[in-house]
Parts: structure tokens; C-alpha cells; sequence
């Protein structure tokens, strides 16, 4: 099995009149045997792509191709997907075998042949022998491996993963993580998922979309997007926490931090600089690019976040670091902060927008 | 230790009283049923026998028991899926006026049925409706309450997803609502069709009513029975007979309700 090539082109949806677009003139390519992911926090439009992709609704605007069809008005049982959601959807009517046998049935393939296929589906998401048992005696994890595996039984030409593994533990998730590579490797399946975790993205996506309020706001690979991420909004989506406000001035950013030389030509004017917490260091004071006083320390596991707050020419700013692995800093200690060159980043400063409170019709139709 | 004992006990006893005093108003008509003579101070029937039997299948039991069962069937295939369909849209809250379209159809709860019958008799008979159609019509829109209600809360517990994940690995829309929506809503599609079979195999105004007499059904047979003095036995074979053929159903839908919640 090897997947086909998705193609979507200004895909608009708008769900009902007068309601703001939940997807606005969105565009992604997905090449044949590719993993890319939507990235998005919870009503950005994410899911709605899956669905319009899968024809379970109608586009308002723009296309779904896959190898070149266009496949406006396919029925989603002739569009040759599969989809996983976040729920496993299990059909508890059926057991786990003839779960992984449905698609096969439901093409007209006799019962015998559909369950020895579903056996060697079972097989490959290490779930052999599960097949007698019914759909509702698993577990959460084996419950989503089952539904990977019908998904994959139906041999689909693009898999779609809607937040499939969102609702896993930790260490779950992390296993499905390596399923999904491992299935990559022996199926090379295309695949198109979607997620609101940008680890989760960095793990098992080639390429990234990100996506808020119906928008796309930049697409690459997750390492360009952590370094260059085009906005605010993109460095929040995937983890930033560094946000220095100043002005560029001969290629230089100016700020509390002081005046930074940039790696790329940036034009003139007001400008925020992020930098990722783990490239910024901290160094014992009056080494480093400028010295501040810790304010806050957070464990996780083994390293450390930092906060540190730079007192210089026109204010106060925060900036964020992780420490080696097991070092410690007290807070109250002053110390210096190493912002490598090639990290710093700066993206436009917000236009002052005013908080616009979620509308009730679209509170509702999100927790729909 | 000893309150667990206790309470299990408890348990027990509430559980055999219920029992007892659902199963108590049987006795006495079992006991009528197959006693030939039966005069007041005796404890027991003095003569054992099928009087009642006989007299009640010459009075047109067997008949009337399959004419009950064929309306109460016509009402639970027709008012099943009505019902189903009106839960699934009341459920997706996507109908406007919702609460308003509920209202109308519980309504038959609310009006006096014998209003209504003797209302829409005239009207029914004006539009040369025939008599057997139009009882079948009415006792349908009378059990759209139970089939509505039942079918709503079973489709808001459902999820759509199993739909959406069916069409998407390649099921048609009727595949899908055959191997996937009819086997995950076969409990409550049985109840409501249960109901909807008690409603028009119980019913008597209606059939009275817009019958106008020639569709002569067991409530009606019991009912003319009951008001006659002297035939004891054979009203007690009537109400057997009125009894059983609801609680055996009951039985099979109980066991497919338990099937469905495995």
C-alpha cells in the first residue's frame, strides 16, 4: 500500500449565514507518502479540514484532489480515505476482528477473506489475538490501535488522524508515536493529521500547516517554523514563551535586553523578539548577552525553566531559559543570558486588536 | 459484616413484595380461568374445567386476539420509524421552534383521547376515510409521544461519529444505517415499538369510537364481557389472553435491551 498525493485549494467553509468562515481559502499540498500536520489550537479550523477533506461536508469554496482528481462531490465512501478520530469509535455491535474487517466487508469482500486480512492488520499494530475479543474490552491505547488498524485495512490512498492520539496518556501516546513511524516505513502511507500539540507535530510530521481562526498563517517544516516562526501568533502555537518588545534599528533589535545584532537583514521599526527557551542559556553574570535577575524557576524533570527578568534602557522584559540537565539556579541570583546569534528572531510587533469575546452561536457550534 | 447481611435481606424482601404485587392480580383470574363453577364461600373453585375456554373462543377470542395483534403491529410499524425519524431531528437540534414541535407531538398525552375520537370521528367520516384506516391512523399519532421520546433520548446518547467513521472506510448511507446506526439503536428502537404495539393492541375508545363497532379487537370483546353478568370464566380467559401474548414481548425486548448494553 502506498498512499496518493492530497492536494487542497482554497478551501472555504462557512457553516451556516452570517457566521464567521470556519476555514478561510486554506491550501495544502501533501505529497504521496508524506506525514503533514495541521497545528492548531481548539477551534482554529483544524478538524474542519479533515472533514472536507473526507467529504463528511461540503466545501463552500475551493477543491480536494487527490492524484490530480478533483473530488467535489465524491461521496466519502468513494473518496478512498480513512479517517481516525479522536474518540476510537470502535463499533461495539461488532468485535475487534470484524472492526478491522469493515471496510472490506462493506466493499463486498466475502466474510472469510475480510477477517483473515483483518488478522494481519492486527498483526502489524501488535494486537495479534485480540480479534475474538469485543470492541469494548480494551483498553484506551489498544482501543486507538484498532482503530489505526481499520483505518489502515481499508487501505485508504490519505489516512487522516484528527487529534487521534489527543486523548492518550503520556507515555501511550509516545508509543503510538512509534507505531505510526514504523507503520510509515512499512506502508508509506500519505497522511494528513491534525493537532494542537507542536511536540506531537515535531514528532511525526515532514511538513506543518498552522492554522488559526479559519487562517493559514505559515506552512514549512517544524525545525523552520521553531526558528522563523512568520508571527506572534505562530511562536505562541508552538511553545514560545520569550516575547521581548523594541524597535530594529540598523539591523539591530533594541530593547531592555540592549541592542542585539539580528542573523537576517530585518527592516526598520517597532519589532518582537523571540528567542526559544532552549537555545537561550544561562551564564554567571556579565558573560553573556546581558544580565538579569532569575524571578522564577519551574522544574521539568530533569531541566529546569528559568525566568529572567532584564532591567535595562526603557523598561523591564522577561526572558525565558532552560537549564542543563540538572543545574539549579536560586532565584533572586543574578545571572547572564547567552542568546546565540542565530537563534534570535523577530517577528512584527501586534497591531493593537481589542479581545473579541467568542460569539454564543459559535461558543455552541464549537462544543457541538 | 452484619449490615451488608442486612441490607441484602432488605433488598430480598423488597424485591419478593414487588413481585407478589405485580403477580397477586393474576392469581384470582388464573384461578377464574379454568373454574366451571366457583359460588362464594369456597376458598378454591368447586369444579375444575374449560367452560371459559370454550366460551370465550365461541364468543370470537381467536379472532379478536388476531385482529389485536395485526393493529398493535400496524401501529408499531408505522409509528417506530416516525418516531425515530422525529427523535433523530429533535435530537440534532437543528429543527427551529424544537420545544414547540415536541409540545404538538406529545399533545396526545395531554387531550382527553374521547374528545379527540368522537371529534375526529366526524371529521374522518366526512372525508370517507374507512373506518379500520382511520383507527390505525389515530392510535399512530396516539403512540408518536412514546416512539418520539423514546427514540430522542436514544439518538442524543448517540454518536454520529460511528456514522461519519462508517462512510468514511467506504460504507453507502443505507449500508451504513443497516450494519452501524440500526445494530447500535436496536434496544431502543424495540422499546419504542413496544409501546407502540400496547398503545393500539390496548387501546378501546378509538376502536370503539371510529371502529363504529365492526373492528372488533380483545379490549372491545373483554370489555362487553365484563358489563354481561355470569361468565366469569370466560372474561378471566379474556384478560389472560389480553395479558400474555404484551408480557412475552416485553420478555424478548427486555433480552435484546440486554444484548444491546453488553
Amino acid at each position: 500500500m502506498s498512499g496518493g498525493t492530497l492536494a487542497l485549494t482554497g478551501l472555504t467553509r462557512v457553516h451556516g449565514p452570517g457566521q464567521a468562515p470556519a476555514l478561510e481559502d486554506f491550501s495544502l499540498d501533501v505529497p504521496a507518502g508524506s506525514c503533514v500536520a495541521i497545528l492548531g489550537p481548539s477551534g482554529s479550523g483544524k478538524s474542519t479540514v479533515l472533514r472536507l477533506t473526507a467529504g463528511l461536508d461540503e466545501p463552500t469554496a475551493g477543491t480536494v484532489r487527490v492524484d490530480g482528481a478533483d473530488l467535489s462531490g465524491v461521496v466519502p465512501e468513494r473518496r478512498g480515505m480513512a479517517m481516525v478520530f479522536q474518540r476510537p469509535l470502535l463499533f461495539p455491535h461488532l468485535d475487534v476482528r470484524d472492526n478491522v474487517a469493515f471496510a472490506d466487508r462493506v466493499r463486498g469482500m466475502p466474510r472469510r477473506a475480510a477477517r483473515a486480512r483483518a488478522e494481519e492488520f492486527l498483526e502489524l499494530v501488535q494486537l495479534r489475538g485480540y480479534g475474538d475479543r469485543p470492541a469494548r474490552a480494551l483498553s484506551g491505547g489498544q482501543e486507538q490501535r484498532v482503530a489505526l488498524a481499520r483505518a489502515l485495512a481499508a487501505q485508504p490512498r490519505v489516512l487522516l488522524l484528527d487529534e487521534a492520539f489527543s486523548a492518550l496518556d503520556a507515555a501511550l501516546r509516545e508509543e503510538m508515536h512509534e507505531l505510526l513511524a514504523d507503520l510509515r516505513m512499512r506502508l508509506d502511507p500519505t497522511i494528513l493529521l491534525v493537532t494542537h500539540d507542536h511536540a506531537e507535530a515535531d514528532a511525526l510530521a515532514d511538513a506543518v500547516a498552522v492554522l488559526d481562526e479559519g487562517r493559514l498563517l505559515q506552512e514549512g517544516t517544524m525545525r523552520s517554523l521553531y526558528a522563523r516562526p512568520a508571527s506572534l501568533a505562530v511562536s505562541r502555537l508552538l511553545g514560545g514563551r520569550t516575547e521581548v518588545a523594541g524597535v530594529v534599528r540598523d539591523g539591530r533589535h533594541v530593547s531592555p535586553l540592549g541592542a542585539l545584532a539580528l542573523p537576517e537583514r530585518v527592516a526598520d521599526g517597532p519589532g518582537v523578539l523571540v528567542v526559544r527557551h532552549e537555545a537561550a542559556a544561562v551564564t554567571p553574570p556579565a558573560e553573556g548577552d546581558c544580565t538579569g535577575t532569575v524571578v522564577r524557576l519551574r522544574r521539568r524533570g530533569l531541566r529546569a525553566l528559568v525566568t529572567v527578568e532584564v532591567t535595562g534602557d526603557g523598561g523591564t522584559a522577561s526572558v525565558h531559559a532552560e537549564l542543563g540537565p540538572g543545574e539549579e539556579v536560586p532565584t533572586g541570583a543574578t545571572v547572564g543570558l547567552a542568546l546565540p546569534v542565530a537563534d534570535r528572531w523577530v517577528v512584527a510587533a501586534p497591531t493593537v486588536v481589542p479581545e473579541q469575546p467568542a460569539s454564543p452561536a459559535e461558543e455552541v457550534s464549537r462544543r457541538r | 459484616m452484619s449490615t451488608v447481611r442486612i441490607a441484602l435481606a432488605a433488598s430480598r424482601t423488597g424485591r419478593g413484595l414487588l413481585a407478589l404485587w405485580l403477580v397477586l392480580p393474576v392469581v384470582p383470574l388464573l384461578l377464574w380461568a379454568f373454574a366451571d363453577s366457583w359460588a362464594f364461600p369456597a376458598l378454591l373453585p368447586q369444579d375444575w374445567g374449560t367452560r371459559g375456554l370454550t366460551e370465550a373462543s365461541a364468543a370470537g377470542a381467536g379472532g379478536a386476539l388476531a385482529r389485536s395483534t395485526l393493529l398493535g403491529a400496524a401501529v408499531a410499524l408505522l409509528a417506530t420509524p416516525l418516531g425515530a425519524m422525529a427523535g433523530r431531528a429533535l435530537a440534532s437540534r437543528q429543527v427551529p421552534g424544537s420545544t414547540a414541535v415536541l409540545a404538538v407531538l406529545l399533545s396526545p398525552l395531554v387531550l382527553p383521547p374521547f374528545a379527540v375520537a368522537l371529534g375526529l370521528d366526524v371529521l374522518l367520516l366526512r372525508l370517507r376515510v374507512p373506518a379500520t384506516l382511520g383507527v390505525v391512523v389515530l392510535l399512530v399519532v396516539a403512540a408518536l409521544p412514546y416512539t418520539t421520546i423514546t427514540m430522542r433520548a436514544a439518538y442524543a446518547a448517540h454518536d454520529r461519529g460511528f456514522e461519519d467513521e462508517a462512510r468514511v472506510l467506504g460504507a453507502t448511507r443505507w449500508r451504513t444505517v443497516r450494519s452501524v446506526q440500526l445494530p447500535l439503536l436496536a434496544p431502543a428502537l424495540a422499546g419504542a415499538a413496544f409501546l407502540a404495539f400496547l398503545v393500539g393492541w390496548s387501546d378501546y375508545i378509538v376502536t370503539v369510537l371510529v371502529g363504529g363497532g365492526r373492528l372488533t379487537t380483545l379490549p372491545l370483546l373483554l370489555a362487553s364481557a365484563a358489563s354481561a353478568t355470569g361468565n366469569d370464566a370466560q372474561v378471566a380467559v379474556l384478560s389472560l389472553t389480553s395479558i400474555l401474548p404484551p408480557v412475552a414481548l416485553l420478555a424478548v425486548v427486555g433480552s435484546l435491551g440486554r444484548r444491546g448494553r453488553r
